[in-house]
């Protein structure tokens, strides 16, 4: 995700967070898609940032050796506490969040039409 | 060792006794310093962003309880503190915390790691509803003011502190114990009471790393003691070491959460840390 200023936003891209009034009055829900409307009244209600999902330039190749980097500083990390049930839960979670974007980015590179991609570890075809 | 280190408590003591000023992150002071300009700014609005930068709430706070506003009980939040000292004084703060720009540099890596940790505070703070989350949220913004002084007032210090943590898998706080005879738990809660901050600050900047030790509110410690190891966790800025923390299964315990909560407060927490990004990028 990132934060790029109204002005900036273009239709079809996807909200990464919820927005709401100072008065607690949502505006706009997180996975929501940018509309013309959408920012029109973003502008009126003095919204001046937006945090969005992107495909942030990476090809598919990158993006899995992101994550696999990922996961070898996360072994690192947590190389003191493997007999800490607590803690495995903790990095389990982080690991399944991981996934979850990297399947996520990987969406955004693919086509419309494409199937999800595989959950092969070594990657599905990419697109370059 | 050949470096003439402070191993005395005492002798560390009258060290932080010296310390008036700390660095503070010009970006962010650049950008309060604006706001407090719009005449449409509002109070909590400003106290959002300064709650973010760790310096400048111990300032505003040291303030807001000094003898000088004559306070009849102890001021523990930003918002608290910005009504009571008004705009005005906050600006005269921003301005004379713009001075520490070059120091501020060195400081990157634990900055992020001080406003991720108050990130994850403040979202494990809301999973358990707490109403004093905002509270909590600066508590872990300065548990880690303690190896500023390390760094800015006993740099020799910090280099054998620092030698050590390089030579293996071993946490700052390990170190500092192992080499020195006192830690950054210690010079925080000096300077905590040098600067006269409320206990309820001072107690998690004290036991975040024995958060069983805590008294006064020993959920707050045991917050910011689990906040740490988020963030470290994800690997976000640098808090001296690497390494992901041992947790305490005492402030597992009185927090009551179970291992599923991770869940919800890791998804609080990324599009926090996506947005502090942003701020610690502002010119």
């Amino acid at each position: 995700m990132k934060r790029i200023s109204l002005d900036k936003a273009v239709p079809g891209q996807v909200l990464a967070e919820k927005l709401t009034r100072p008065d607690g009055v949502l505006l706009a829900n997180q996975g929501a898609e940018v509309t013309e409307g959408l920012l029109r009244m973003l502008a009126r209600q003095n919204i001046d940032t937006i945090l969005i999902e992107e495909a942030d330039g990476r090809s598919a190749e990158e993006v899995m050796a992101d994550y696999e980097n990922f996961l070898a500083g996360l072994e690192a990390r947590f190389i003191r506490v493997k007999g800490q049930a607590v803690l495995m839960a903790l990095k389990k979670t982080m690991i399944f969040l991981a996934e979850k974007d990297r399947d996520e980015t990987l969406a955004l590179l693919a086509p419309p039409d494409d199937p999800p991609p595989a959950e092969s570890p070594a990657g599905s075809p990419a697109r370059g | 060792m050949s470096a003439p280190v402070i191993q005395d408590r005492v002798q560390a003591k009258k060290e932080v006794r010296r310390i008036k000023n700390l660095p503070t992150v010009p970006g962010i002071v650049a950008k309060i310093s604006r706001m407090v300009e719009n005449p449409e700014t509002s109070a909590a609005e400003v106290g959002r962003l300064i709650s973010q930068d760790q310096v400048l709430s111990a300032k505003v706070l040291r303030m807001a309880n000094s003898a000088f506003f004559g306070m009849s009980r102890k001021i523990s939040s930003i918002s608290q503190a910005l009504v009571i000292l008004g705009f005005d004084v906050v600006k005269g703060l921003v301005l004379t915390s713009s001075v520490f720009d070059m120091i501020q540099k060195s400081m990157a890596g634990l900055w992020e790691h001080s406003i991720g940790c108050a990130a994850a505070s403040g979202a494990v703070a809301t999973i358990l509803g707490r109403e004093d989350a905002e509270e909590i949220l600066v508590a872990g913004l300065l548990h880690d003011l303690g190896k500023v002084v390390l760094a800015l007032n006993l740099p020799e210090e910090m280099e054998i502190v620092q030698k050590k943590v390089a030579s293996g898998p071993i946490l700052f706080y390990e170190a500092e114990n192992e080499l020195l005879d006192y830690n950054h738990c210690d010079l925080g809660q000096w300077l905590a009471e040098h600067w006269n901050l409320p206990e309820s600050l001072a107690e998690p900047m004290r036991f975040h790393h024995r958060p069983e030790k805590a008294v006064l509110k020993p959920e707050c410690s045991a917050i910011v003691h689990l906040a740490d190891i988020i963030i470290r966790a994800k690997g976000f800025g640098n808090a001296g070491d690497i390494l992901v923390p041992p947790i305490s299964m005492a402030a597992w315990e009185i927090l009551s959460l179970r291992k599923t909560d991770f869940l919800p407060i890791l998804e609080i927490l990324e599009p926090k840390l996506a947005n502090l990004c942003d701020l610690t990028s502002i010119k």
